[in-house]
């Protein structure tokens, strides 16, 4: 028994060195990037994530094209076109008054055509798939230490506009009113964005990435009603999540970035269906048990406190 | 001298003129009423004055330093469903002259649940924003104003959708925060709430602003119905009568 778990869990990491530098780099992105899909999420752009993730496409394109599979060229180029493109959306939503949505839809739709067009003129279908889709096969130590650097980054930065993040989420005048740039934290945030998603592309592709970001945090939701409880939960269902998917994907064969993100997808549809809070099991048990008046209780309890 | 003047000031929304040839000033340690109809400009006066929308002529004159200007907003600005307790929602007050670095410490905490106390919120501390009533959530609104230690403090229709028991305490609140010198201004609805609170009036109509008390405002336009046909646009939801 203890055998067969050995050689289902622990043989392909100790022989293999790729699987230890993949397991290493899906573990580091699961520290950094589930942390901006709470963010997201509660921001209500959820699907920004998605957008950013389009974005970056003709930038990794160009890089791959000028010097081949070439990690540091590829991810320079997708950090760069991922910016160019959130600050033109920022930019046209501030000068023309439109929701900064329409905008980033719009920009990143032209990205993406960009991209797909770039990568056909240079390559075959194989290297578009490489970049849409990522193979662990491609992390060597120099990748492992861009993940890892830019992961570090985003959690030290993070840290740093935590309290900021918080603030502008939940009520952006106080500050604005305190004189913080309007847009600035934005900025930085989907800055941080960008850079993970670029950082992620290696081992998930572009595509992909933005399944590390966003579904764990979805996931969580349904179990943590606290800013602190939604992230550590992320971060734990993503880092499960790409360790599962690793091995799974090198039992069977199959493409590493989908089995990280369906299993990520998996603990998503579990916990919709049997969370804590909101979910359907949550709210057949609520209906099978009234719960008591809370207000009453409030009232009784409010006036405790006044006096 | 007042802490915040207003010399012959014109605001414009979205390139449409709103407000022109504001002038006078808000009396210190005292609440002003800011009345009008809808679309009167009371929003755009009020992001003028919190500096997030320059005059297109004239002046704003604030002595009040920045840490020291609070804004309250109506609920319906803010994201509720947030996930933060009341408890945080207070000590976020202590960002703006403390530093969003910083760590809080105990006299922050013992002075947040001071203000819950007094704003009858104490047993709600670690109740998430979201699950409250319209009425608690503005009172730990108020009680973030409070933890910021405003001098100057802006509130947009603070009545609106609490219960008369928060209406009390949060009137107290306030009385006492003016006579402790905060400069107050108060978007009102209510004409009732007017003549309870307000000790100065700033009515907009028709572009331009009217300094009024709230003795005079009420006998021309608190009266029961049939006057209502001969105002100014002036909305009187709420107005007893």
């Amino acid at each position: 028994m203890i055998e067969t778990l050995e050689a289902l869990l622990l043989t392909p990491l100790t022989d293999y060195g790729f699987m230890r530098r993949a397991l290493v780099a899906g573990l580091a992105l699961s520290l950094a990037v589930p942390s901006l899909g709470v963010f997201l999420m509660l921001r209500g752009m959820s699907l920004m994530g998605d957008a950013m993730a389009h974005a970056i496409l003709p930038g990794v394109a160009l890089g791959f094209l000028l010097a081949g599979i070439s990690l540091p060229a590829m991810s320079l180029g997708g950090v760069l076109s991922g910016l160019v493109v959130a600050g033109l959306a920022g930019g046209v939503s501030q000068m023309t008054g439109h929701r900064e949505d329409s905008a980033m839809a719009s920009f990143y739709l032209i990205s993406l055509a960009a991209g797909v067009l770039l990568v056909s003129l240079g390559g075959s279908s194989v290297d578009l798939t490489h970049v849409l889709f990522g193979s662990i096969l491609a992390v060597d130590s120099g990748a492992l230490l861009l993940i890892a650097t830019v992961c570090s980054v985003t959690v030290l930065l993070l840290a740093l506009m935590f309290r900021a993040l918080v603030v502008e989420c939940l009520d952006p005048l106080f500050l604005r009113g305190q004189g913080v740039r309007h847009g600035l934290i934005h900025g930085l945030f989907l800055g941080l964005v960008v850079l993970n998603l670029t950082a992620g592309f290696q081992t998930l592709g572009t595509l992909m990435a933005v399944g590390l970001m966003m579904l764990p945090a979805t996931a969580a939701r349904f179990w943590s009603k606290r800013l602190e409880g939604l992230i550590g939960l992320a971060v734990l269902i993503a880092m499960l999540a790409s360790t599962g998917g690793l091995l799974l994907s090198y039992h069977f064969g199959l493409p590493s970035g989908p089995c990280i993100i369906l299993l990520a997808g998996i603990a998503y549809l579990f916990s919709a269906l049997c969370g804590r809070h909101h979910s359907l099991l949550a709210r057949l048990r609520r209906t099978a048990t009234p719960p008591e008046s809370s207000a009453e209780e409030d009232q009784s309890t409010s006036q405790e406190g006044t006096t | 001298m007042a802490r915040l003047k207003l010399e012959d000031v014109q605001l414009a929304q979205g390139g449409r003129r709103v407000l022109e040839h504001l002038t006078g000033s808000f009396p210190d340690g005292a609440i002003t009423a800011l009345i009008g109809a809808n679309g009167a400009g009371k929003s755009t006066l009020i992001q003028a004055i919190m500096g997030l929308l320059p005059p297109v002529a004239g002046r704003i004159t604030c002595s009040v330093p920045r840490e020291r200007r609070a804004w309250l907003p109506q609920q319906l600005a803010l994201d509720l469903s947030f996930p933060m307790s009341v408890e945080e929602l207070v000590m976020t007050g202590t960002w703006p002259s403390h530093g969003a670095l910083a760590g809080y410490c105990a006299p922050h905490y013992r002075k947040a649940r001071q203000i819950m106390m007094r704003l009858g919120i104490s047993h709600l501390a670690h109740r998430p924003l979201g699950e409250l009533s319209g009425g608690q959530r503005q009172r730990a609104l108020l009680g973030r104003t409070l933890m910021q230690e405003a001098e100057l403090l802006l509130l947009d229709e603070p009545f609106a959708n609490v219960d008369s028991e928060t209406v009390e305490v949060l009137t107290d609140v306030l009385r006492d925060m003016a006579d402790q010198g905060t400069t107050i201004i108060v978007v009102l609805h209510d004409l009732e709430q007017l003549g309870r609170l307000a000790g100065c009036v700033l009515l907009l109509a028709g572009g331009r602003g009217h300094w009024s008390t709230p003795q005079a405002i009420l006998e021309r336009y608190g009266k029961p119905q049939g006057v209502q046909t001969s105002l100014p646009p002036l909305d009187l939801r709420g107005a007893t009568p």
